[in-house]
């Protein structure tokens, strides 16, 4: 059998070696025009930030893919003929598969803001390793910077600029940060946490036009409230999409709509193509784009390309992230109701969601959780009191500093 | 990629092998060949009022714990564990392996280090010196050696001395903050590890072993007993002063910090074997790895801690010092050390809900066990 695997992403790299371990005969090829290694694209901020170097960034030793026979590929694809089943690469090299794998992850979305065509150079994404080459480029020139888009890839770049000394403006279009998945009260204390370093953060506003200077270097930012921020650098951080762009125009393109349609078990319209990761359209629509999802997709894929019976259903949500100093870690979905417990002089804040006397969500800010916790109790259908009596249970932070629940039990009785 | 300016420059150029870096590696070096190997340092010690080259040394040791420890406090304020670590190996080298010893001096006592055990301190079992000191020393060194050192290990891991108590591991986790980060995290170099550390184990036990037969029957045995005084002496030099100071400490800004507790310790590695036994490990969380890599980037002894993390796997490592830095710099909080009975590890094993994942087979396919 001969598997390709299109995108060396989380996904692609999942599958190829879930792929070796059921497989040991399979040839395994991964083709990437991005790099020639799996990095961890969750790392590109620690890289920016000179905390790591490039190859600090690659989960496996080189010798291990060698070990492992997964032949990797450069280059980008330009033409896939499901019927010949053949690849073609932009450089001309042909690559035959018997069976393939669509694992090519996101781009970026971009915006039309007045004003951006005649920009030339100065405007970023913080995606792929060739933006995190464009931004150390543009650094030792950039005094200021403005940022639009409240997520988490914005607010990473920020960071990172922050960290080399760039007086940067934060544009959030939303009257709070990150309204998707935070409540008012964590927006806020995230907002404050921003602003406590250096941060300039611009609530309900949005790009409106943009300058450029003589040189073609982006200057200014005019936004929607009319205030004129100069910059010499622009990150532009308003979400991602899959990354199918260079698929309606080759031979035989499967079936697209927000991404590559594919059904429970992976299958795309097309015979013998799967499609997995960030670029993968579920039934009912939906897109799954974090970091956790591809590597869980990329498994089952492989094991639906080996022939197993596959019948994916996105499980329990749950993901994390770190705002500058500030940990998250949330789980499931919102609920109608909540306990809030802001700990007293802390960045620290807990947040249960409950419906019909049910826990169903959890969103902590600032200390560390055991997530699997959460998860049991979720699909167990705890009641808000017996989790508040058990979250002891739950808490991972670091020896002698676990932190005092007396406070948010106290708080939790007062209001029952 | 660095920050703009001089000032900048020269700190990544220091903490990432450049040119200065070379340059600190060579002082480091020289004086620990000049301190070992001439008697150069003593004028300056005594121009300063010490009684000798030791004492100096000493103090600058305690300086810079002290100044590191300082650094590493405020460096890392938000982490209760690195917080008090930190302060318990300042205290330590400020009493027991500085102030205390000179003290017992003074009072006509021997000059004896509290903080230090067989078989890091090889005197301490060598029969010929050790039983000539006063009974609570000799007590002090045997229950210490045989029981403390073993006992703490199971309960607590080897981190109770490797990062709590011992002067190197003392110096590399303050002075040695800044080089943390350059350990060789390759498995070749793990390869390597396992092969010297024991060796080094090995003959510190056979050296000890021959002291105490020479010791008892050297009388009758010259050849026996002159054998064993020069094997003294050669592992002396080897062990203690070439591969404990020069190369210890000498290499800090090239090597990484930890490279005499990895690679030849013999205290690390009889530690690290009760460790493997006993109950300290590495909790991961399941499935929230993100493979970015910070923790294999700071592990000190160059465990690719990255590994276990995303394959879903609680590990001990026999090399572990229980620095604790891969769950501080970790940015999803997967990592947690913990001492666990096989009871407390079965219950928490409960809460792994049966999800899809297989990630400990596909992503662990490298035998990192």
């Amino acid at each position: 059998m001969n598997y390709v695997i299109i995108g060396n992403g989380v996904a692609g790299i999942t599958s190829a070696f879930a792929l070796r371990k059921r497989d040991g005969a399979a040839r395994i090829s991964v083709v990437s025009g991005e790099s020639d290694y799996f990095f961890s694209r969750t790392a590109l901020m620690y890289a920016f930030m000179d905390r790591m170097n490039l190859r600090d960034l690659e989960p496996f030793e080189r010798k291990d893919y060698d070990a492992k026979r997964i032949e990797r590929v450069r280059g980008w694809v330009t033409n896939l003929d499901a019927s010949a089943h053949n690849l073609t690469l932009a450089d001309g090299r042909q690559i035959a598969y018997d069976r393939l794998l669509l694992a090519t992850g996101s781009f970026p979305n971009q915006a039309a803001w007045p004003g951006l065509e005649y920009v030339s150079s100065g405007v970023v994404n913080f995606v792929s390793l060739q933006d995190l080459e464009v931004c150390e480029r543009l650094v030792p020139s950039t005094h200021r910077a403005v940022v639009a888009g409240g997520g988490l890839i914005g607010v990473e770049l920020v960071e990172c600029l922050a960290h080399h000394g760039v007086k940067v403006d934060f544009l959030v279009r939303e009257s709070w940060y990150w309204p998707m998945a935070l409540a008012k009260e964590e927006g806020e204390l995230i907002a404050a946490h921003l602003r406590g370093h250096g941060i300039r953060l611009h609530l309900d506003d949005e790009i409106a036009e943009v300058s450029a200077g003589a040189d073609g270097r982006v200057s200014k930012v005019r936004t929607s409230q009319g205030k004129d921020l100069p910059c010499q650098l622009l990150g532009i951080c308003i979400g991602v999409r899959p990354a199918i762009d260079w698929l309606p125009g080759v031979k035989t393109p499967p079936a697209l709509g927000r991404g590559i349609l594919v059904t429970n078990d992976f299958r795309a319209s097309l015979p013998d193509v799967w499609a997995a990761g960030d670029c993968a359209e579920l039934p009912n629509a939906q897109v799954e784009q974090i970091w956790y999802s591809a590597q869980r997709q990329g498994e089952l894929a492989a094991q639906s390309m080996l022939g197993d019976a596959v019948d994916y259903r996105p499980p329990l949500f749950y993901n994390s992230a770190k705002f500058f100093d500030i940990e998250y870690t949330t789980v499931g979905v919102a609920g109608p109701e909540s306990f809030f417990y802001r700990f007293p002089g802390r960045e620290i804040s807990l947040r249960i969601m409950h419906r019909d006397s049910a826990v169903v969500g959890f969103n902590m800010l600032g200390s560390r959780w055991n997530h699997t916790w959460f998860e049991r109790w979720i699909l167990e259908r705890r009641s808000l009191k017996e989790v508040m009596s058990q979250l002891h249970l739950s808490q991972f932070d670091v020896e002698f500093g676990r932190i005092p629940l007396d406070g948010a039990r106290a708080a939790f009785q007062a209001a029952s | 990629m660095t920050r703009a300016g001089t000032a900048q420059w020269l700190l990544h150029d220091v903490k990432n092998r450049g040119i200065s870096a070379w340059f600190l590696s060579a002082v480091f070096t020289a004086f620990y060949l000049i301190l070992y190997f001439t008697e150069g340092l003593t004028p300056i010690a005594q121009a300063i009022g010490l009684d000798g080259k030791w004492t100096l040394y000493g103090l600058l040791y305690t300086l810079a714990v002290t100044v590191g420890g300082i650094h590493v406090i405020r460096k890392y304020r938000h982490n209760r564990y690195q917080v008090v670590r930190t302060v318990a190996v300042i205290f330590v080298q400020a009493t027991f392996a500085f102030s205390i010893p000179h003290l017992l001096k003074f009072f006509h006592q021997p000059e004896y280090y509290l903080s230090y055990f067989w078989p890091l301190k090889m005197e301490y079992l060598t029969p010929s010196y050790i039983f000539s000191l006063p009974l609570p020393f000799i007590l002090y060194s045997f229950l210490g050696s045989a029981l403390l050192v073993p006992v703490l290990g199971a309960f607590f891991g080897k981190r109770w001395y490797c990062s709590w108590v011992c002067g190197c591991g003392g110096l590399a986790n303050t002075f040695g903050e800044p080089w943390r980060h350059l350990s060789d995290k390759s498995t070749t170099s793990w390869k390597i590890e396992k092969v010297t550390v024991h060796s080094v184990l090995g003959i510190s036990l056979l050296l000890t072993a021959l002291m105490f037969i020479s010791y008892s029957v050297g009388k009758s045995n010259p050849q026996l007993a002159s054998f064993t005084t020069s094997f003294q002496s050669f592992y002396g030099l080897i062990v203690s002063s070439i591969l404990a100071g020069v190369v210890g400490v000498g290499l800090y800004p090239i090597g990484g910090t930890r490279i005499w507790c990895r690679f030849a310790c013999p205290m690390a590695a009889l530690l690290g074997l009760v460790q493997k036994i006993g109950r300290y490990r590495i909790a991961v969380k399941k499935d929230m790895c993100i493979s970015c890599g910070l923790c294999s980037k700071y592990c000190e002894m160059g465990i690719d801690v990255r590994a276990y993390a995303q394959a879903n796997e609680s590990f001990t490592r026999a090399s572990c010092v229980g620095c604790g830095l891969c769950a501080e710099v970790c940015p999803r909080g997967v990592l947690k050390l913990e001492n666990v009975s096989s009871k407390d590890a079965r219950q928490s094993a409960l809460v792994q809900i049966e999800t899809f994942s297989h990630r400990s087979e596909i992503l662990s396919p490298f035998g990192r066990k």
